[in-house]
């Protein structure tokens, strides 16, 4: 895949794979690129969990880049994915976030799609073009896959199958399911970022002892672990669970207790490219549907659930968890919230920002690292950097 | 239209004042002397109240929660986050008296945020379910911030 002419020659891509240029986080040309390339292009995109549909009739909208998406289940049972438009004029369909309904109707004309996206009825039909049968009116379908309830849509047919798309990130991506992806959904934190999209997902290992001072203060260590990446942008995250002791810096640090079952120990963290980051740490299942907001800024929508098999005493203990651990206002990551503006401001200044943490090779790609290397993010940059064309500079 | 006196209306409303007065001098030992030694305090979206959905974004259910909130904000994050002034304006719209010196006071809020950099902007709206106790003091035995804002524009340090 190549960019237009225009593009490709002003973005001066270095030579060191260890050097992305600032400006790709701040330029609309490039933004509209991306939207091209890579939100409506060969990749896929996490949009739901059935953990958030449960009953026939469920619904969620929810964005891929700037296009609009209907997440549905039927009376079928089925979950279907279809752009959140009308198929008569493309009037936005659903305007709620999440809700259940038996039938959608499109209140300009009336048009009404039951809930496979069918069309049932279109007011005044006998005056319609020559052409016009119901049966191509259907509501606008999104190609779609799933991976243990996670639900993802492509707006391209040459997306691989998603079990290779996936390849390793699979095995993150079961750590934070509990292993089965049987879940239930616990609620939202919602929050938009002044940050590009890519700043935002540039988090990294390095970071996280330095940024986040509730780990030292807690004597929190992390535990072994690796993290890899692969060739087409994910990164995962594996180690081994690490519960803080009880310092007496907390007055309840019940807080701070694992209470999951062997068979959900672990954390793990799973980064699809080009935006969506799951985590499972201590006992809160986090999924962070995203999407970009135009180019300087990022809507996050953080999704917490529980297992299906989980006891009243265990859904609460995740309720208080999560509530007060991770997001926008978390214990362990108000920071991040905190940084991202600051970055996307910063990333206004001429040149390049430069990776150094666990950096091995500057001529080149590889997709193993320790665990608190920021050289993990280096992968993602690469097939960023393919993905629209943009041409290295020589050394 | 309450049935209650002005003098506990007053009251009532000294206690928000106080409230909202002790977030927005960013004295969080001031806002923690607003509780009783058995409340709560729950910041959460309309949506998820909505949908009995129980993921809040700040969630301290006993007094020791809301001790561990000072010490998130005064010692946990001092020194890594931007700077923010809010302001809270308030409106009670109902109270009722619930026995034992109680009263279940609805207040709509809105608070506007400062950064540094001086351009003012709205951080969230929505509106207060509140148990307070009249005593000696006026305290809350429980305070629920539902925000409207089910996307809040930023990160939030200071409770609402």
């Amino acid at each position: 895949m190549n960019a237009p002419e225009k593009y490709s020659p002003l973005v001066r891509w270095p030579a060191k794979v260890n050097e992305i240029p600032k400006e790709v986080f701040f330029r609309e040309d490039v933004y509209q690129l991306e939207l091209e390339n890579i939100f409506y292009g060969p990749e896929w995109h996490p949009v739901a969990h059935t953990g958030e549909l449960p009953n026939k009739g469920d619904f969620k909208t929810i964005n891929v880049g700037e296009r609009p998406i209907l997440v549905v289940r039927g009376d079928d049972g089925d979950i279907r994915t279809f752009y959140n438009a009308c198929a008569h004029r493309g009037n936005l369909l659903e305007t709620r976030v999440s809700g259940n309904a038996v039938e959608f109707e499109c209140p300009y004309h009336r048009w009404l799609f039951d809930l496979r996206g069918e069309l049932r009825g279109a007011p005044g039909d006998d005056d319609f073009s020559p052409s016009y049968r119901k049966e191509d009116f259907g509501l606008p379908a999104i190609r779609s896959a799933e991976f243990m309830g996670l639900i993802f849509v492509t707006c391209s047919d040459e997306t691989p199958e998603l079990d290779e798309y996936l390849g390793r990130v699979k095995d993150a991506l079961a750590i934070t399911f509990n292993g089965d992806g049987r879940l239930k959904l616990l609620g939202y934190q919602k929050v938009l970022y002044d940050v590009n999209w890519k700043a935002y997902v540039d988090n990294d290992g390095y970071h996280a002892p330095l940024l986040h001072a509730a780990f030292k203060l807690l004597d929190w260590q992390g535990g072994k672990g690796e993290q890899y990446s692969t060739k087409n942008g994910h990164i995962g995250f594996e180690s081994e669970l690490k519960v803080p002791k009880d310092t007496g810096f907390l007055k309840d640090p019940t807080l701070l207790q694992f209470k999951g079952t062997a068979s959900s120990k672990g954390s793990a963290i799973a980064s699809t490219f080009p935006i969506t980051v799951i985590t499972k740490h201590m006992d809160m299942i986090n999924i962070r549907f995203a999407f970009p907001r135009g180019v300087g800024q990022t809507e996050v929508h953080y999704g917490y659930y529980c297992h299906e098999d989980d006891d009243d005493e265990m859904v609460q203990h995740r309720i208080r968890q999560s509530s007060n651990m991770l997001g926008p206002t978390g214990l362990v990551s108000m920071e991040d919230a905190s940084i991202f503006h600051r970055i996307h401001v910063g990333n206004h200044t001429p040149g390049n920002v430069t990776f150094q943490k666990g950096v091995k090779h500057e001529d080149r790609i590889w997709y193993d690292f320790k665990q608190n290397d920021e050289a993990g993010n280096l992968p993602r940059w690469e097939h960023y950097r393919q993905s629209l064309g943009f041409n290295r500079e020589e050394a | 239209m309450s049935n209650l006196s002005i003098e506990i209306l007053s009251a009532l409303d000294n206690a928000q004042n106080g409230y909202i007065n002790s977030l927005d001098t960013k004295n969080m030992d001031g806002w923690l002397a607003n509780y009783t030694t058995d409340g709560s305090y729950i910041c959460i979206a309309a949506e998820n109240e909505a949908n009995n959905l129980p993921i809040a974004l700040m969630l301290d259910d006993c007094y020791a929660r809301l001790q561990d909130r000072v010490t998130y904000v005064t010692k946990v994050w001092a020194g890594t986050f931007e700077d923010y002034q809010t302001r809270h304006f308030t409106q009670r719209i109902g109270a009722e008296a619930v026995g034992n010196d109680t009263y279940k006071v609805i207040t709509n809020y809105h608070i506007l945020f400062t950064p540094e950099q001086g351009q003012t902007n709205v951080l969230v709206t929505g509106h207060y379910q509140d148990e307070i106790v009249l005593g000696d003091t006026a305290l809350f035995k429980s305070k629920k911030a539902v925000m409207d804002t089910n996307v809040s524009p930023r990160y939030i340090v200071y409770p609402v």
